[in-house]
């Protein structure tokens, strides 16, 4: 009897345990290499659509026929989660993967289904070394120049690497450790790299040799998405929830936004900057269109889900002509018209649901803005019409 | 799931990496200090027990006198233990319920480590929407996980030598922490019952140390630290450990 109720006693001690690793943590008991996720962005390039799929896929499928053309690797070589959204630059195809390699893909040598890497098509896979870091996962878009591809890496620095070849363009030794880890995509103006981190700092970094130049800025909480660059100016979210607009070579922030109290949640994705207005979308589900100079909010608009509840905004916002575009996580795609003089109550031009969460960045093209859910599928919305015009699944390889 | 986050989880999560920042953005000694503040939380519970087992050391006279007259007689031995735990108002299976008690508050730990280390892009997206607007919480994050040479978000495996002790001193201080307050058995297969508990039970959780993130280890480690501490003051000494069975050779090493 009591040998039972000992059993039973060790039986109610694993058993939360062994539920909690089991729920999906990084720790779960199905393992990182059977994990599903990341959420690389749809890009459009001459009448095809590259995207990662949540199983570690690059796919590239022609946007009219929905054909597939190739996907890379195939479906017994899955090698990692993607978070970042794939680069199109002529045959090449640039995508950085969270096992910590960037790989530059020619879509010829993958249409043919050639063994990778095809040197003589100009493919090559990079893997970013793990140096004394805990990991060399790359969260961050790859930022692409002329002739380099710049890697924000978890391992805390920024390398650059020649985009023929792959080979790194800086020396090792002279890389600073930026932070614990980069998640966030380095900017360039001119000659210089602009890269912000988790722990506060903005650092300006030589496009040529990689070595901190003399500006870097320090805010007390840390940045939680890249720099956009307009007229001199950084604007950029932080951990404290305020947007902050900083000019390049201040050692004070020219703004910050809101001006009393912080908004309701993380500025997490980098806003844009129209005709002097700030639009940036906030975690707190709300749109906001900000004076560029003086920091004074022209109106905000609440996104909202199913329910009714704000809906956190996770994506930048993209224009087309002068309608804007933000999509929630619920998965509504909002279109304001910039050039209304709104009121006291906004409204948007359209809201379209598509039916599925997201997360990753948009692509507009022509009218249209491609779209990839959370479940896994492409959703490609007729901003003129109000519409999804067309929705279809990436093929899993592995379970959900 | 909302009431367990907004009741447990979200609570415990924020006032770990609030005090992750007070104290200078230490996430491990913000673990320490908060398996302090749980075990004051639950010190009415563990007192109760302490005392039970101070109880039953000071028992065990009448417990030795019963076994050698009813020594022969295993079951009439069970049950005038029995009738004489009931008459003292004590549980024999000593420090296990404080420990079913903690339970809630190791899975909000855990869950509290692993969104605030945000060891993912997701997790780092999902703690968002965990946060108070507390200035102070928002301007801890993100937190750094190292402390001690540990990284308190990866799995006591994935640390090393360093993480192989942690669990050894989680399943040792355990063991201790158990040997301290179990009472001897009344007859043999009890004390294989009670041998084989005390010893499952630290193996098991030096295990699973080892296979939950290093955060967790800690707290189990600290706490079990102070539970010895509480119990040696409380019951005066070092209670069972130096304890031998009264069924054969089955030496007990004490301290």
């Amino acid at each position: 009897m009591k040998q039972a109720r000992v059993s039973l006693l060790i039986a109610i001690a694993v058993l939360p345990l062994v539920l909690v690793s089991c729920s999906g943590t990084p720790f779960s008991c199905s393992g990182a290499a059977q994990r599903t996720g990341g959420w690389s962005g749809p890009v459009f390039h001459d009448g095809i659509i590259y995207v990662g799929s949540k199983d570690g896929r690059v796919i590239a499928i022609n946007a009219s026929s929905r054909e597939e053309k190739w996907q890379w690797p195939d479906t017994t070589g899955i090698r990692g989660l993607i978070y970042t959204t794939p680069i199109v630059d002529g045959d090449s195809v640039y995508v950085g993967t969270y096992s910590g390699k960037v790989l530059a893909l020619n879509t010829s040598a993958r249409s043919q289904d050639l063994p990778f890497p095809q040197n003589k098509y100009g493919e090559w896979e990079w893997d970013c070394p793990i140096e004394n870091a805990k990991n060399n996962a790359i969260v961050a878009d790859l930022l692409v120049s002329e002739v380099t591809i710049y890697v924000a890496s978890s391992n805390g620095r920024v390398y650059a690497l020649d985009k023929g070849s792959g080979d790194e363009n800086w020396k090792r030794e002279d890389l600073p450790v930026l932070a614990e880890k980069l998640w966030t995509s380095p900017v360039i103006q001119g000659n210089t790299l602009y890269v912000s981190t988790f722990d506060g700092h903005i650092y300006s970094l030589s496009s040529e040799t990689g070595q901190s130049l003399n500006w870097s800025f320090q805010s007390e909480a840390g940045f939680t998405s890249s720099p956009l660059i307009y007229e001199g100016t950084l604007f950029l979210g932080s951990f404290d929830r305020y947007l902050y607009a900083i000019e390049m070579g201040s050692n004070v922030s020219m703004w910050k936004f809101p001006e009393e109290k912080p908004s309701g949640n993380w500025f997490w994705a980098s806003p844009l900057v129209n005709e002097g207005i700030v639009y940036a979308g906030s975690l707190d589900g709300k749109l906001y269109a900000i004076n560029a100079t003086t920091a004074k909010e022209i109106w905000s608009y609440t996104t909202k889900d199913q329910a009714g509840k704000p809906s956190p905004i996770i994506s930048s916002p993209v224009l087309i002509d002068n309608l804007l575009i933000v999509v929630n996580e619920s998965g509504t795609v909002y279109v304001f018209d910039v050039s209304t003089e709104f009121g006291d109550e906004v409204v948007p031009l359209k809201a379209i649901p598509i039916g599925a969460s997201v997360r990753s960045s948009l692509c507009a093209q022509d009218g249209l803005v491609y779209i990839r859910g959370e479940d896994n599928s492409i959703y490609v919305v007729d901003i003129g019409r109000g519409e999804i015009v067309e929705g279809w699944p990436l093929s899993l390889t592995t379970e959900q | 799931m909302e009431v367990w986050n907004l009741v447990i989880a979200n609570p415990v999560l924020n006032v770990l990496i609030a005090l992750s920042h007070i104290l200078g953005g230490e996430f491990g000694l913000a673990i320490i200090v908060l398996t302090v503040v749980v075990r004051l939380i639950t010190w009415p519970l563990n007192k109760r027990q302490l005392n039970s087992t101070k109880a039953m050391q000071e028992m065990q006279p009448k417990i030795q006198e019963l076994q050698k007259k009813y020594g022969k007689n295993q079951q009439k031995l069970q049950q005038e233990m029995m009738k004489l735990y009931k008459e003292a108002g004590v549980n024999p299976l000593g420090c296990l319920w404080p420990m079913l008690v903690q339970f809630p508050i190791w899975i909000a730990l855990y869950q509290a480590i692993m969104n605030a280390l945000a060891t993912t892009p997701e997790n780092l997206l999902n703690l968002a929407q965990r946060l108070y607007s507390w200035g102070i919480v928002n301007q801890a994050i993100p937190l750094s996980s190292q402390f001690l040479g540990l990284d308190l978000g990866q799995t006591a495996s994935a640390n090393g030598s360093l993480g192989l002790l942690l669990a050894i001193i989680v399943g040792g201080t355990m063991w201790i922490q158990q040997k301290m307050s179990q009472a001897p058995a009344v007859d043999p297969r009890q004390e294989s019952t009670s041998r084989m508990m005390t010893l499952m039970m630290p193996i098991m959780f030096g295990f699973l140390t080892f296979t939950f993130a290093a955060g967790l280890g800690l707290y189990w480690a600290v706490s079990n630290m102070i539970g010895i501490i509480a119990q040696y003051f409380i019951t005066g000494g070092w209670g069972y450990l130096k304890l031998r069975s009264p069924f054969g050779p089955t030496p007990v090493k004490g301290k």
